[in-house]
């Protein structure tokens, strides 16, 4: 077990004996993080991180393989490209959580900003409270799974994936559509939110991408497959 | 004298509407723009005379190596000569093309830079110097890698289509591609325009601080911009905490790009360099944060020249295909029945049908492409590349690269005089400065 004062580190101290503690798979506490910016990035061993605090701009980003839980509110991009492991936030996220995950899972207790999931390309994005405008905006794989709201153009320009909301969807965005969700899909939803200490049991709505966008409407001859 | 035919109608635009209108939507095409821009050909140098000595041009030592990103990072990139391959993306060219760039720079000892679409295995074996972009669309982005290279690019905007991201039609996007990109197989790809986990300087102040902490300050952090605004959007980056400020002009190629973007925006390569540099001064940061220039660098004379208003050093994509044999008329190829225009004339990179092998993702067409044969023609161009700077530097009495300046040439235009911030040839007048 290591326990990190980040009061009296800078981000280049507190990173690198993230990543010296990490090598022995220790369990890392973090006390005192002040909603700094780029708290446990680039975390590329299996270890357990608890941040005792709110963190800043990509707080637990740029990782594959930790387990880190942060009692507080994050800033924007938190888990940005995680490729593997588990983030567990117990408030609020600003925007761009999730940024381009790739895969693992993010958890936020509270609400998220502007932009969750953009860019996803793999894992799971659970959201316990509302999401904000463009959730899903490009997503390319993935799950985000928001219990409350979204605001508008959710879903926007997605490739693939799919984004579960349990509350009222602002609106839709470009290619984006709105389908039933089977019993099949609503068990396993239920079943992530018991995992995950949630006790609603929204009656989620389903979308998708309409795939409109996935080709230009016409193209010039030496564009097409076969001259 | 009146003219034989209309000069705003050409056959030309006439053959453009007639396509438009078959089409319904903007043209896409490769290679770089096709407008005519004040160029590094209106620039000369003034070598030496009786005011000043030479250095014998063929033999006499000069020094072309350079050293970028010395700002923060502990480990910064150093060239041996100030030129490298600029990013382009596995998926616009083929494994056998980017392994050759690779191996190119590799042999000269400067380096080479990913492109859209991740880290290619091939390509970071070749490369003993790799620079790995941070894009917007993030396409196989991986921590992992970011640690494996030598120096990270956030890409801001390219010079060939600034204010887009990059573009790969589906008749590339084959299963192996799609799948390196999280993509389905064939869709017509347009990457994303804004990175997802930032938007504006003072965010991306955050971001390289993030990509050098995951690399513990090591490497450098570069931002690379679309030449358009270019004296804020370098004060912006260096303000930012940018290692190096690569300014990527109009003139920049491209695998794939809308024609109008191509055609209509952006600025030329010597005013951005010069605007660049002014920018640096301004903030006292010239010399301290590095600065590359690109688009349109086809000589080891545009380089220099590149050099003398102020870059230090350049980076270059389509000379180093052509040396790979792009537009080549090689035996294998038949330019006219495969992409319907002779050798020389070919700019249909985003079809996937490269005749050469280079630009494609086609097995059939890339056998065409001997990666190490490739490899050789671009270190041997890159080579000449060098050894021309170094002939124009010692002709100017200098024995490194790094000491040719603005005061080294003229302008052969007014134009030329205006955008590089040197005197006329004849005169002691720098038009629109005095």
């Amino acid at each position: 077990m290591v326990s990190l004062d980040a009061h009296s580190l800078s981000a280049r101290e507190l990173n690198q004996a993230i990543k010296k503690a990490a090598l022995t798979g220790s369990q890392i506490t973090i006390l005192n993080p002040q909603a700094r910016h780029n708290i446990a990035v680039g975390i590329l061993d299996s270890c357990k991180i608890d941040i005792d605090g709110s963190v800043g701009y990509y707080a637990a980003s740029l990782m594959d393989g930790p387990e880190v839980n942060i009692d507080g509110n994050a800033g924007w991009a938190l888990g940005e490209n995680l490729m593997s492991g588990k983030i567990v936030l117990t408030k609020d996220a600003g925007a761009s959580v999730a940024a381009s995950m790739r895969g693992g899972d993010i958890v936020v207790g509270g609400n998220a900003g502007a932009r969750a999931g953009i860019s996803m390309k793999g894992g799971t994005l659970l959201i316990g409270g509302n999401a904000g405008f463009l959730t899903g905006f490009m997503m390319q794989k993935g799950r985000i799974v928001v219990c409350g709201d979204v605001g508008d153009a959710v879903g926007d320009s997605m490739y693939e994936g799919v984004i579960y909301v349990g509350g009222d969807i602002g609106s839709l965005g470009a290619d984006a559509k709105i389908i039933e969700p089977s019993e099949t899909d609503l068990i396993e939803l239920w079943g992530l939110l018991e995992q995950s200490g949630i006790n609603d049991r929204p009656r989620f709505r389903k979308i998708v991408s309409q795939k409109k966008l996935y080709h230009f409407d016409n193209l010039e001859r030496l564009e097409m497959s076969a001259v | 004298m009146v003219q034989a035919s209309s000069q705003v109608w050409s056959q030309q635009i006439i053959d453009d509407i007639h396509a438009k209108a078959d089409l319904g939507r903007y043209r896409i095409r490769g290679f770089s723009t096709f407008q005519k821009v004040t160029h590094f050909d209106d620039l000369t140098f003034l070598s030496t005379g009786l005011t000043r000595f030479p250095l014998e041009g063929y033999k006499e030592k000069c020094s072309t190596q350079v050293t970028l990103g010395a700002r923060y990072a502990s480990e910064p990139l150093v060239l041996e000569t100030p030129v490298y391959i600029t990013g382009m993306s596995y998926g616009a060219l083929s494994v056998s093309a980017k392994t050759a760039l690779g191996k190119a720079a590799s042999m000269v000892g400067s380096a080479s830079c990913t492109g859209d679409g991740g880290m290619l295995p091939a390509e970071r074996e070749a490369s003993d110097k790799l620079i790995y972009q941070v894009l917007p669309s993030r396409y196989g982005f991986n921590p992992h890698h970011l640690l494996e290279a030598q120096a990270a690019e956030i890409v801001v905007g390219q010079g060939a289509k600034p204010g887009t991201g990059g573009m790969l039609m589906g008749v590339k996007v084959l299963d192996h591609i799609a799948e390196s990109r999280d993509l389905p197989s064939g869709i017509d790809q347009r990457s994303p325009a804004r990175h997802p986990d930032w938007l504006g300087p003072d965010d991306l102040a955050v971001k390289i601080e993030q990509i050098r902490e995951a690399t513990d300050g090591r490497i450098p952090v570069s931002v690379k911009l679309g030449a358009c605004r270019v004296t804020d959007d370098v004060k912006l980056a260096a303000k930012a905490g940018a290692d190096i400020v690569v300014v990527d002009s109009m003139l920049a190629g491209t695998g794939a790009s809308g024609e109008a973007l191509l055609d209509h925006s952006g600025i030329p390569t010597v005013p951005s360099i010069v605007m660049a540099r002014e920018a640096l001064r301004d903030m006292g940061l010239y010399g301290t944060v590095s600065l590359v220039a690109s688009g349109g660098i086809r000589s080891g004379a545009d380089m220099a020249k590149a050099l003398a208003l102020g870059a230090d050093a350049c980076a270059i994509g389509i000379g180093a295909l052509v040396a790979l044999n792009c537009n080549r008329d090689i035996p294998e190829a038949d330019f006219e029945s495969e992409v319907g225009v002779s050798a020389g004339q070919c700019h249909h990179c985003q079809t996937g049908k490269c005749p050469v092998g280079i630009a494609t993702q086609d097995p059939e067409l890339e056998k065409r492409l001997d990666s190490s044969e490739g490899a050789d023609r671009v270190a041997n161009f890159l080579n000449s590349m060098t050894m021309e700077a170094a002939l124009l530097t010692r002709s100017l009495g200098k024995g490194d690269v790094r000491s040719l300046e603005p005061e080294d040439m003229v302008a052969l235009t007014i134009e030329a005089s205006a955008m590089a911030r040197i005197p006329l040839v004849g005169t002691n007048k720098v038009f629109g400065w005095d």
